[in-house]
């Protein structure tokens, strides 16, 4: 499984209350799955003008299949899914990071995005630039300076089934039939 | 193995398992709260199943948004509450009735050693402090859980974390925690474990080492435990009728870091400066620093001992004029038992404000939220930008002796000039 896209740039700790602000956990219709996905859209990083770990454009510029590349220890914090969920529905397809916070990467992984820790990658990249992950082959490329680089994920053996699937949900549903 | 490998290996039907296997165990005990409870429950509908796998397995606590405070938590509460009632939830906790979940879960006998506890909330670890592994999931599992009562974990490597020495009052376990945090960092224990060891810990209440476990996670802690003494055996023999067994670690248990700390080296109480629980710093570092609001509970904080040390510097005296104090007991029990040693008179005539046992100001939930610049001191356990309302206001975090001090003169202030000897 191959996923390709552009790169946002973000910082180091990036937390869940940055991506997902307290003050609307408990907004949101999650009985109407239209209404909610539009509402998590518009209401995650809503104070990113100021935050330092990421880029000010990022809210405006984001498109369908970016991928994130961050510093150290990204989605600290909550358990609120809505920190994940804010991302994918903003267009984020996936997550490379030098380091992952546990919660976090469970809960991006369960919407079908993958979330990666490798450490040190945050150093090859730059907002803007090319990037091509192999899930199966876990094989990262920066397609603008041509390198690549090789991950081992620590991971149950059906995660990539259920990526595929299009996240935990959809897996365990195609599991009953 | 360690006491976390231990369990993990237990629940998952295997006889030995290693740091960093992946695992599927079963689950002892589940807990969902408002604050992401309706959240769990549409997924859940979604997985197309009529019942629970096992509804004495599940444990319901609303925490977060009440008494509700407007239409959108009433309505999500609601449908929480119909949700209980369809199952045939025995374990549900209204408002008025339990306090904060990790409390709750703790106080009531609900979270036993050498089981598994898995909840929507992060501070779930706070359970590990009676041997039990427990940790905090997102709510798609948590419908998988409920269907299932399965989950898988990426088993933690334990860092062992080995306290020795005596607290002396005012310096507390929060400034331990704090102090522990300072060497660790924020990611210092990535899907680690923390197990605490060492003579400091043995001496404490129960009540002091939920602090720990509780703030394990700041560390990035998969989970935070300690090895059940007699003191926690009592506890809970005293809080349910169930039978539990009690596991340590083995004796040549390999960790994946021992750190030691001695509590002679904690000179002066600490307080975390924004924007990170791992910026820890001597309160004379911050002496003076003007705030707006102190904030004394929390389910890192918000117990009888804490209340009561908060109260044995408060009483007589005056909060600050224009420092909004609120203190807010973790749960009806110790409202309770804090209302008969007379500390919510004195917490009362000090001038502060008593909520009702919830998560209150902790996060930007409920009420207590700052507005641009507001300044806090609290006994809390995140002090991330925005975490308590306006992005630019900003929280400080210290022990409950710290806050009450600081309540009274306005700004940052050193608790041991109250407990200097006469």
């Amino acid at each position: 499984m191959e996923l390709k896209g552009r790169v946002w740039k973000f910082g180091k700790d990036v937390d869940t209350d940055e991506l997902f602000a307290g003050r609307f956990i408990m907004g949101g219709d999650e009985t109407s799955q239209s209404q909610y996905q539009e509402f998590i859209a518009r209401s995650g990083l809503s104070d990113v003008g100021h935050r330092e770990n990421v880029p000010k454009d990022f809210l405006t510029k984001v498109r369908k299949g970016d991928i994130i590349v961050a510093e150290e220890n990204f989605g600290i914090g909550s358990s609120r899914q809505q920190a994940a969920e804010t991302l994918k529905f903003k267009g984020v397809q996936a997550v490379v990071a030098d380091s992952i916070h546990r919660i976090f990467f469970r809960n991006f992984w369960n919407l079908g995005c993958p979330a990666i820790d490798l450490p040190g990658i945050s150093a090859e990249f730059e907002t803007g630039h090319e990037i091509v992950i192999n899930l199966r082959q876990g094989t990262i490329k920066n397609l603008t300076t041509g390198k690549e680089f090789e991950f081992r994920l620590i991971i149950p053996a059906w995660f990539i089934d259920m990526v595929e699937a299009g996240g935990l949900i959809p897996y365990h549903k195609s599991l009953k039939s | 193995m360690t006491l976390v490998e231990k369990i993990l290996a237990k629940k998952a039907g295997k006889k030995v398992v290693r740091p960093n296997q992946i695992v599927e165990f079963s689950v002892d005990l589940a807990m969902i709260h408002d604050a992401l409870g309706a959240h769990t429950i549409a997924r859940f509908r979604e997985l197309g199943v009529e019942k629970v796998w096992d509804p004495a397995r599940i444990v319901v606590v609303l925490d977060h948004y009440v008494p509700n405070k407007d239409i959108d938590t009433a309505k999500k509460c609601l449908n929480i509450k119909k949700f209980v009632l369809e199952q045939g939830i025995e374990n549900y906790y209204e408002v008025g009735k339990g306090g904060i979940a990790h409390q709750v879960l703790v106080e009531k006998g609900h979270v036993l050693p050498g089981t598994t506890l898995v909840a929507v909330d992060s501070h779930t670890t706070t359970s590990g402090v009676v041997g039990a592994f427990a940790t905090g999931i997102g709510v798609d599992e948590m419908a998988v859980v409920f269907k299932t009562g399965r989950l898988w974990e990426r088993v933690p490597g334990t860092i062992r974390i080995n306290v020795e020495g005596k607290l002396r009052p005012p310096i507390a376990s929060k400034d331990l925690m704090l102090f522990i945090l300072k060497r660790l960092g924020v990611s210092g224990a990535l899907f680690k474990s923390l197990q605490y060891t060492g003579s400091t810990i043995s001496q404490m209440s129960i009540e002091s080492r939920m602090v720990l476990t509780n703030m394990a996670i700041e560390s990035g802690a998969t989970n935070g435990i300690i090895e059940p003494d007699q003191k926690v055996v009592d506890f809970l023999k005293a809080r349910t009728n169930q039978p539990f067994e009690v596991i340590q670690s083995d004796p040549d248990a390999e960790y994946a870091e021992t750190l030691e700390f001695h509590v002679d080296d904690i000179k002066e109480p600490m307080v975390a400066v924004p924007p990170k629980p791992s910026n820890a710093v001597g309160v004379t570092e911050v002496e003076g620093t003007r705030i707006d609001q102190a904030f004394i509970g929390s389910c890192t904080n918000g117990r009888l001992e804490d209340l009561r040390i908060a109260a044995r510097i408060l009483k007589g005296r005056k909060a600050d004029k224009f420092t909004k104090v609120i203190v807010i007991p973790a749960s009806q029990e110790v409202l309770k038992a804090a209302l008969a040693e007379g500390l919510i008179e004195t917490f009362v005539e000090a001038g502060a404000v008593v909520g009702p046992p919830t998560c209150g100001p902790c996060m930007e939930a409920h009420m207590g939220i700052l507005g641009p610049g507001e300044v806090c001191i609290s006994t809390a356990n995140r002090n991330f930008q925005g975490r308590v309302g306006d992005v630019t206001a900003k929280i400080y975090l210290a022990s409950p002796a710290t806050v009450a001090a600081s309540a009274l003169k306005g700004k940052i202030s050193d608790p041991r000039e109250f407990f200097r000897e006469a």
